[in-house]
């Protein structure tokens, strides 16, 4: 059966099934405190959930997805910035990011909090861009999603390289 | 991806391989909380409107308290000129849901789409804001000057004073909605280069 035709309700349950992860990793990238972090993954929910009644498959079901989490949290970010002086960033909060087996490694931890700091400071832009390279989509995809050429993309998923090199670098030294 | 480095390999494998909390929600729970965000968005419509409540209930007191026929009219045009400002305020949609189409635009589409309606908000601030009650305060002020209350000395300079500073409160908010305005604006002609260039 074609996506388009089937009911937005299984076709949610599908959706879940296969992108819950990846949702919630976007949802970490646009926000650090842990309670508004859920509410924003609800908002992308009932966003998704919403969106299917107008899936008319003229773009493939993940570059949807993604446009439409993106999109809720882009707006999540420019309603919150008005609250705040700069998006949250803060090592404390990213502490609280969940590990409960405590099965990462504190190098892992730290790691992925560098990373995530280097995400939380990007305007809205620039962290799909990088959310999309992480997530491992290629460029063309990457464009369709934001918009952007896929030749700008390119561009900038080599910025992102270099100062992801540079920050992990940096951050290796200052932890010797 | 083609040309995938070993530095990409790791990176994307930190990123996806990150503790999540498989959060699910049923199709159940998903209506019951597109039913509970809905009524919050109710609930800060209503709050909105009880406190222009207020504002009119206030000069509405006024309004039959008075026994000035022009001061009444003043006081009867700020209440329609408050109760036009609430209702462009809902209806320009401060607190509305997110469009349900959202999926069919890309991010830069999207993002040039909200930002061209706040700037239009905040650029149209004369018609919607400042421009409904003005009416109202000019016949006040005019009500004020001619029957001169208390017979006050040095009624003229009061009387210009108070013109002065509520027109210097207009012409401040009108000016930081100009900056605000701009500000959206060359986030707007951001976008469009990054969307020309191919």
């Amino acid at each position: 059966m074609a996506e388009t035709e089937r009911n937005p309700d299984q076709l949610y349950d599908d959706i879940v099934a296969q992108y819950g992860p990846a949702l919630e990793r976007l949802a970490y990238a646009y926000e650090a405190d842990p309670e508004i972090r859920r509410d924003l993954l609800q908002e992308i929910h009932i966003a998704l959930w919403r969106s299917f009644a107008g899936f008319d498959g003229r773009c493939s079901q993940r570059t949807w997805v993604y446009r439409v989490a993106h999109n809720v949290a882009a707006s999540h970010v420019g309603r919150h910035a008005r609250d705040r002086k700069r998006t949250l960033v803060g090592l404390d909060n990213l502490a609280n990011l969940p590990d409960p087996e405590g099965q990462q490694s504190a190098d892992r931890r730290r790691a992925l909090n560098r990373l995530m700091e280097v995400i939380q400071q990007l305007e809205p832009l620039d962290r799909q861009v990088m959310l999309a390279y992480l997530e491992g989509m290629d460029a063309a995809e990457t464009a369709e999603i934001t918009g952007l050429s896929a030749r700008n993309v390119a561009t900038k998923i080599h910025r992102i390289k270099a100062v992801l090199a540079r920050r992990f670098q940096e951050g290796g030294r200052n932890e010797r | 991806m083609n040309g995938e480095s070993s530095n990409d390999r790791e990176m994307r494998e930190l990123w996806q391989s990150q503790k999540t909390e498989g959060v699910r929600m049923s199709v159940e729970q998903i209506r019951l909380s597109a039913g509970k965000f809905q009524r919050r968005i109710e609930w800060r419509n209503a709050r909105e409107y009880a406190a222009a409540l207020v504002v009119v209930a206030f000069f509405g007191f006024q309004f039959i308290r008075t026994g000035d026929a022009l001061t009444r009219l003043g006081f009867g045009l700020i209440i329609a000129g408050v109760c036009y400002v609430i209702w462009q305020l809902h209806a320009r949609g401060s607190g509305r849901p997110l469009p349900e189409d959202m999926g069919l635009a890309s991010s830069i589409e999207f993002q040039r789409h909200e930002l061209k309606r706040q700037r239009d908000l905040l650029r149209s601030v004369w018609n919607w804001y400042l421009g409904p009650v003005i009416p109202g305060l000019a016949v006040l002020i005019a009500a004020f000057a001619r029957t001169n209350p208390g017979h006050l000395k040095h009624f003229e300079l009061i009387l210009t004073t108070y013109v002065l500073v509520i027109a210097g409160a207009f012409v401040g908010i009108a000016k930081l909605n100009e900056r605000a305005a701009r500000r959206l604006q060359r986030r707007i002609d951001e976008l469009d280069d990054l969307s020309s260039q191919g």
